[in-house]
């Protein structure tokens, strides 16, 4: 069943120096030809942690009630925004990305793969700093508990989970350019279906399981659980998130085996 | 074409049964649903099919075809972007593809940036491009323009940039697709010595063009494909002679006006057929020093009327041109219909003559075809300048000059061939 996967990943594993060529220069892309350079990579995320905890918690100081993981408004926001962010930017361009590179598709014998893993990881090099920077600033706040280092699987499995989506929707986007506008006002849609923006308590509970239907919620919870309370997120959350990444894989499997022999020709 | 049974395994390429099958939907909806639903919603169509051959190191196969024959299908099937529908594909060794050279670059990087790069993409680590660079950048004389954006450079430099990245290191299978050589004069007779060089060095060549010409001077096999099948496959003259025979069938009834395909047609700079070049003759040749034809005369014209006529028996034509620093030049010239086929085509390398050098870098030759073996008509001609080798084809007037010629016969036909009564 994953026989396809697993040879694309046999092969990008034995790329992997291409592939960490292919991030470096999409990051030199993005800031090619400006002063500021990696600055402005940084910039726009950094700006938002900022915007939020001077806003929310510094000026208006606004409250979460009863059963959020924190009360702190901004600090909330701050966690799952940074995940989503990642999420989304890795989706995206990872679901752009074989349609960009078809002109070095059609002239050089790569894996296709290559493609939108090398937007996750150049995705990945942006906020994963951003989101380990947390660690620190958040640890202090629940007197270092050891189920801050959730992070780090976490870390990982949005990786995984974001490539196997980015890839999916790329080869679906490579057979019908529309996937890519459905899945622009999905992603804008997705923020407010999880517990990015209100704790999962706000959510009136027969409306609940909708939330499970995203792919980041089970994330953003495990990020809320590991860095606002220093816990070691719950077995349902690693549980969904594995569900979602088995689900993803079997989708992609299929795809690929599907796709094979025509992918470049659509590109 | 083939080599012995114990060998295969060491063969540079060997395809067996290969076929290729694009599949056509009638929308792209009908793909996306044909993808999510497993169901085969699509009309095939086959660009090639059946198509087996093996290279033994060394051998140089030459492709030909007309538009739509499946040249390019099999180039990419070779060259692994594409994979078969069917059959086996085997390279063995390092295979190095000349496409559509610079395609790869980054505008906004700089030369540099994108030499490591593209070298990333062949399989050149940064290592070795490291050591390799020096000599690339040597060949490919760039300059300090290396370290400016690849969007500051000109179209020449770009390609041999390129050129000089995809060759950089020497392959076992070289791939080239139509250009055999790019840039200018100087450049391309740089491209043509290292294409020529890895040949001799034992690098297994396969040259896909339109020019049988170039097929015929560097492949000793050749394959004609036609609507993705293999019509031909052997050695290359007969091979080329029946595709020629092939493409001057198909041009006669649709287009009788039309010369047909000459024997001595050029990728360079492809003209209509009785369309005259654009800046041809001595004006144009003294504005640059690069290597040209700077005079083409045909002795016998008379008449002020356009075609005039060739009122000598003989054809005598006188051809003088600009060569390339010390370099002996090549001349080549022929004779067609005005409106029907091509009649002969003479080079100086292929028969063993050589210009006069009659100043410093001017040379010359005078051609003379005694008692014009030509029935009464319309004739056009066309003279070409090569290099040495005879592969680079430095400049080229093509049907420049139509004459008429009047000869007393009874008898229909075009050519009065050598012969006698026993």
């Amino acid at each position: 069943m994953f026989k396809a996967l697993v040879t694309e990943c046999r092969q990008l594993w034995r790329l992997r120096g291409l592939l960490a060529v292919l991030a470096r220069r999409e990051l030199g892309a993005r800031t090619a030809g400006s002063a500021g350079g990696w600055l402005w990579v940084w910039l726009p995320p950094l700006l938002t942690i900022a915007a939020y905890y001077l806003l929310f918690d510094v000026v208006f100081g606004m409250r979460l009630g009863a059963g959020a993981p924190t009360a702190r408004v901004g600090t909330y926001l701050v966690v799952g925004m940074l995940a989503w962010s990642a999420f989304a930017d890795a989706t995206q361009r990872g679901m752009g990305s074989l349609l960009d590179a078809g002109s070095l598709l059609h002239k050089n014998p790569l894996p296709p793969g290559l493609f939108p893993a090398r937007a996750v990881l150049a995705s990945g090099v942006v906020f994963a700093p951003l989101l380990l920077a947390l660690l620190p600033l958040y640890m202090g706040a629940h007197q270092w508990r050891a189920g801050v280092w959730a992070v780090l699987p976490l870390l990982a499995l949005q990786a995984l989970l974001s490539f196997l989506l980015a890839y999916l929707l790329a080869i679906l986007a490579a057979a019908l350019r529309d996937v890519a506008q459905g899945v622009q006002v999905l992603l804008s849609l997705g923020v407010f279906l999880s517990p990015v923006l209100f704790p999962l308590t706000l959510f009136p509970e027969r409306w609940r399981w909708l939330l499970w239907l995203n792919p980041m919620t089970a994330q953003v919870l495990g990020y809320q659980s590991a860095l606002l309370q220093g816990a070691w997120p719950p077995l349902a959350v690693w549980l969904a998130l594995l569900a979602w990444i088995g689900v993803l894989a079997a989708l992609l499997s299929l795809a690929l085996a599907r796709s094979r022999d025509q992918l470049v020709d659509w590109l | 074409m083939s080599a012995p049974a114990t060998h295969l395994a060491a063969l540079p390429l060997r395809l067996a049964g290969v076929g290729k099958e694009y599949r056509v939907y009638d929308s792209p909806r009908a793909r996306l649903k044909a993808l999510l639903t497993g169901r085969a919603l699509h009309r095939s169509h086959w660009a090639l099919q059946d198509v087996s051959l093996e290279l033994a190191r060394g051998q140089c196969l030459g492709v030909v075809g007309h538009n739509g024959a499946g040249k390019s299908t099999l180039l990419k099937l070779i060259c692994g972007t594409l994979q078969p529908t069917t059959g086996q594909i085997g390279r063995s060794g390092r295979v190095t593809a000349i496409l559509e050279l610079g395609a790869g670059f980054h505008p906004d990087f700089t030369g540099r940036q994108n030499l490591y790069f593209g070298g990333s993409l062949i399989g050149i680590t940064h290592e070795q491009m490291a050591v390799l660079e020096p000599e690339v950048l040597a060949f490919a004389e760039i300059g300090e323009a290396i370290d400016r954006p690849v969007k500051t450079y000109s179209s020449g430099m770009t390609v041999r940039l390129a050129f000089a990245l995809v060759t950089a290191l020497e392959p076992d299978l070289l791939i080239i697709d139509e250009a055999l050589a790019v840039g200018d004069q100087h450049f391309q007779k740089k491209c043509i010595e290292r294409i020529q060089r890895f040949r001799d060095n034992g690098c297994t060549i396969l040259f896909c063009s339109h020019s049988p010409y170039h097929i015929r001077q560097l492949c000793d096999v050749a394959l004609w494909l036609d609507h993705g099948r293999v019509m031909e496959l052997g050695p290359t003259e007969p091979v080329i002679g029946a595709y020629e025979m092939h493409t001057r069938l198909l041009d006669q009834p649709e287009a009788p006006a039309e010369p047909g395909h000459a024997a001595m047609i050029v990728p360079t700079e492809e003209r209509p057929a009785g369309e005259p070049p654009a800046a041809p003759g001595p004006g144009a040749a003294a504005a640059s020093q690069e290597a040209a034809i700077l005079s083409v005369e045909i002795a016998g014209l008379e008449g002020e009327q356009e075609p005039r006529l060739l009122a000598s028996r003989d054809l005598v034509a006188t051809l003088t041109v600009r060569g390339r620093g010390a370099e002996r030049p090549n001349i080549g010239f022929m004779i067609e219909q005005s409106r029907g086929v091509g009649i002969t085509s003479l080079a100086t390398h292929e028969e063993g003559a050589a210009p006069t050098e009659v100043a410093p870098g001017v040379w010359r030759s005078v051609l003379t075809f005694p008692e014009l073996p030509l029935h009464s008509g319309q004739y056009v001609v066309s003279a070409y300048l090569f290099d040495a080798s005879g592969l680079a084809v430095y400049d080229q007037w093509y049907q420049f000059l139509h004459f008429r010629f009047v000869t007393p016969t009874l008898m229909p036909g075009l050519v009065k061939l050598p012969h006698h009564w026993g």
